[in-house]
């Protein structure tokens, strides 16, 4: 275990590295500097103010010195200054992170205990109207787009029912602390935690049926029943618990993946998190932030990935031996 | 048809008279009403979030819709097309129109309870007009003298007209700032910009990034018995089908300057609990351009360009890409403009035999296929360019020309269009006051050629006459000699037409009918909405 988290430590350096300098390259390459959507933003039409923010924001300098630059201020964890949100870029992530992560967590929860459970089920009932229904619904949200999901259940739950609030974190003036604060959050987390944790739940439902399935045909299976154990204790105890395996890598996979789903949820919902931050600052090439971003999500996702690995060893300690 | 009122009938049945008679049904319905006091209001716009609160530099219409909630300028424009005192009791020129006497409002304090005085307007002109936010026709601008606690003298170098000058005190770079929060720092760059103490109705409390911000009465504020809210809230939403959703829940009670697509619009109204009111945008009419770049071989002949109009069916693209929110562009001044139109000038009629004809005369006859190659820019900020660049693909090749179309994002079209001049025929959006100098006159004179500068002359057009022209209309001070200038502007730049608005746009402000008092401005995003008032 713990030359696992040494290897894990030793690969941060590298990879920011490998992020930042893909990361950057990408960038440099997308037409439009964020000068050309500056000067349109604010209007600047004096050509002495445009070349001034051009030094300013060391555009005039050559794109490698630029690329070292910014690599030293990462190593003293200076993100830089965004233009945009008028602010620095680490304060402008920090303010928008609580929310994703809120809206992350919960999605993915909501997805790996219904999901998980629905392909057990569809598992254990094989070839049944059960496992029929379950794999269609989940065929469905699998197929339906996050945001097209989001803006059904908003009409549905909000504009018919008006049970659940159209968008945004809080409501706007309302208590904000305690537990009423903590029951408005709630009631605004409900739709865009549904309309992105029903994608990942579906892909939860397959794997999760697929893999009792097979792990059901593995001799060790046979053999407890043969020594009588009855067909809960069997499935529970035996089948699922080995069967979890690839559905751990995969919810260790989508982890980091899931803000990619998250920006198109976050904008349906107007949900204050990174996910709009970032198509934000990619439309307004306000790179600083692209970057930043980029810089943090692979060191979560690194960290997440360590954590599976470790949730790996706890599930099957034969991880361990090889 | 019966569940329509008349002023939706209008809507829909959206003709080039219905337009021109907007002023008539500006006014919302039920004016007379007594206004009741407290409530909360959420309203939205079509657009994003603006990056700061107040951008000082102005910067469109995202920030211009926060900062005139808090910032208030000296005059307002009503619908009847006159200015109304706000900050100011009076603006008079001098009988030679070198200098213009400003009366300030008495009693009128900053939101933090300092007094609004003349020295403020002097530093706000000095500091933040002439240097960042109106300095191109503020350029004959050379003195401001505070004579006394609320009287300021401007003096000019230059004539300015009375209509001309009032525009800019009453326009997006007019807002007045106080001197005692700006006066360290650089104004751009200001903390206060995004937490501003202004003289307005509303009074900034909470900006939560990516959602809203929260305004709350300012007690204090000069108007008596202003504002009736208690509190404003301004909203954002990205995506116009969840702002939509929102009106439709109850969470959203108006939504200016075209929240979602027509067809979504008239499905609102005929729920019977929302008005469309196409009022309240007389001096912000925005319209879509095409620009040729007079530097590129084939579209630097102006037979082309003649040739090349007259293939394209404007009215197509207002009937269809705009679903009728949006008439067909004559000229440089549109017909809505009731102070500076005039339809005696040269014009393309939708000709493609014509067309033809004239580049075949041009010597550009159809060779392997086609005559020549041109590349297309439609920028894909608004859906719409898209769909309106599809149209003129089509157009354009049923002439024997070939297309080359792209439709990049933002950052992308604006460098290819502004910066990189890469483009032979490229659409552009641009919002045009009743005014023209400078915001319509700097798409076609000489000095309006900035490079990098969006929204500016890039077809790079350059003709003395026309710039001889717009220098006299910005000087003159006679209303009608100004009449004869502006028709002549229009005339030399309809005979160059290095571009030429396509169509003129209709904008649209949704509302609750539990709102009331809305779209009694000549520009309403702009507007301070003390007067606005909610059913509770």
């Amino acid at each position: 275990m713990k030359s696992l988290l040494f290897r894990r430590v030793r690969q941060v350096i590298p990879l920011i590295l490998a992020v930042i300098v893909l990361n950057f390259v990408l960038i440099q390459l997308a037409p439009g500097s964020f000068l050309d959507v500056m000067s349109s933003d604010a209007q600047i039409t004096d050509p002495v103010m445009i070349e001034r923010m051009r030094a300013t924001y060391g555009m005039d300098q050559p794109v490698y010195v630029q690329l070292l630059k910014y690599i030293g201020s990462v190593a003293t964890l200076d993100l830089g200054y965004s233009y945009r949100q008028n602010m620095p870029v680490l304060d402008a992530i920090l303010s928008r992170l609580p929310a994703t992560l809120l809206l992350m967590f919960t999605s993915i929860a909501l997805a790996f205990v219904a999901g998980s459970a629905a392909g057990v089920l569809a598992a254990a009932r094989v070839r049944t109207a059960w496992d029929n229904t379950v794999s269609t619904i989940a065929l469905l949200f699998f197929a339906a787009p996050g945001f097209w999901l989001g803006i059904m259940l908003t009409i549905l739950f909000s504009v018919q029912l008006g049970w659940l609030p159209v968008g945004g974190m809080r409501t706007v003036g309302a208590a904000t602390d305690g537990l009423a604060g903590a029951i408005d959050v709630a009631r605004h987390l409900a739709l865009p935690a549904i309309s992105l944790g029903l994608f990942y739940a579906a892909t939860y439902t397959r794997v999760m049926r697929a893999s009792v399935l097979e792990v059901a045909r593995l001799d060790f299976v046979r053999a407890a029943r043969a020594r009588g154990l009855r067909g809960t204790q069997v499935l529970w105890r035996h089948t699922v618990r080995n069967a979890l395996l690839p559905v751990v890598t995969l919810l260790g996979l989508q982890l980091g993946t899931v803000l990619g789903g998250a920006i198109s949820v976050e904008a349906v919902f107007g949900w204050p998190g990174i996910g709009s931050l970032l198509l934000d600052s990619v439309m307004s090439r306000d790179y600083p932030v692209v970057l930043g971003i980029m810089v943090l999500s692979s060191v979560f996702t690194l960290l997440i990935n360590t954590v599976v690995d470790l949730a790996y060893l706890k599930l099957d300690p034969r991880i361990l031996a090889r | 048809m019966s569940d329509l009122s008349r002023r939706q009938f209008l809507l829909a049945s959206a003709s080039g008279a219905a337009l021109s008679s907007a002023p008539a049904l500006s006014y919302a319905a039920d004016a007379s009403a007594t206004p009741k006091r407290g409530g909360t209001l959420v309203a939205t716009w079509g657009g994003l979030e603006p990056q700061a609160l107040f951008v000082p530099a102005g910067g469109g219409n995202s920030p211009f819709f926060t900062s005139t909630k808090f910032y208030e300028r000296l005059l307002k424009l009503g619908t009847d097309l006159k200015f109304h005192p706000v900050l100011a009791e009076s603006v008079e020129p001098a009988k030679d129109f070198l200098s213009y006497t400003v009366k300030l409002r008495k009693g009128v304090k900053w939101h933090d309870g300092q007094p609004f005085t003349s020295a403020d307007l002097v530093f706000t002109v000095l500091q933040y007009w002439k240097p960042i936010s109106v300095g191109v026709p503020l350029a004959g601008l050379n003195a401001a003298e505070a004579t006394d606690e609320h009287t300021v003298v401007l003096r000019f170098t230059q004539t300015i007209s009375e209509f001309a000058f009032k525009s800019i005190l009453a326009g997006v770079g007019g807002l007045v700032i106080p001197k005692h929060i700006y006066e360290k720092g650089d104004i751009a760059t200001n903390a206060a910009n995004n937490s501003p103490v202004g003289t307005g109705p509303y009074k900034y409390k909470e900006w939560v990034r990516g959602s809203h911000v929260e305004l709350v009465r300012n007690d204090a504020y000069w108007a008596p018995g202003q504002p009736y809210l208690d509190r404003l809230i301004i909203r954002w939403w990205r995506d116009p089908a969840s702002r939509s959703a929102a009106f439709e829940a109850g969470e959203l009670h108006l939504a200016v300057f075209n929240p979602f697509p027509p067809p979504e619009i008239e499905r609102l109204v005929k729920t019977g609990k929302f008005v469309a009111e196409t009022g309240g945008y007389q001096n912000a009419t925005w319209q879509t351009y095409l620009h040729f770049n007079t530097k590129n071989e084939v579209t630097s002949k102006v037979e082309v360009r003649r040739a090349l109009l007259q293939a394209i069916n404007r009215k197509f693209i207002a009937d269809t890409v705009y679903f009728k929110y949006a008439e067909p562009g004559i000229g440089p001044v549109r017909p809505s403009n009731e102070l500076f139109f005039n339809a005696d000038i040269p014009t393309y009629p939708f000709d493609p035999e014509k067309a033809k004809k004239l580049l075949d005369e041009a010597g550009y006859p159809v060779k392997n296929g086609s005559r020549f190659t041109v590349k297309v820019l439609a920028p894909a900020w608004f859906e719409e360019n898209v769909k309106t660049g599809n149209y003129i693909k089509q157009a354009l090749t049923d002439i024997g020309v070939k297309v080359d179309l792209i439709t990049p994002d933002r950052a992308t079209s604006l460098k290819l269009l502004f910066t990189d001049y890469d483009f032979d025929i490229g659409l552009t959006n641009n919002g045009t006051p009743l005014e023209l100098v400078p915001e319509v006159t700097m798409l076609y004179t000489t000095d309006g050629i900035i490079k990098g500068a969006a929204f500016r002359n890039n077809s790079r057009y350059s003709n003395p006459k026309l710039d001889e022209v717009v220098t006299h209309l910005a000087r003159e001070v006679n209303y009608e000699k100004r009449k004869a200038l502006a028709h002549e502007f229009a005339r030399i730049a309809n005979t160059d037409v290095p571009l030429l608005p396509l169509v003129v746009n209709r904008s649209t402000t949704v509302a609750s009918k539990k709102v009331h008092n809305h779209s009694n401005a000549a520009n309403y995003t702009g507007e301070s909405w003390g007067d606005l008032w909610i059913d509770s």
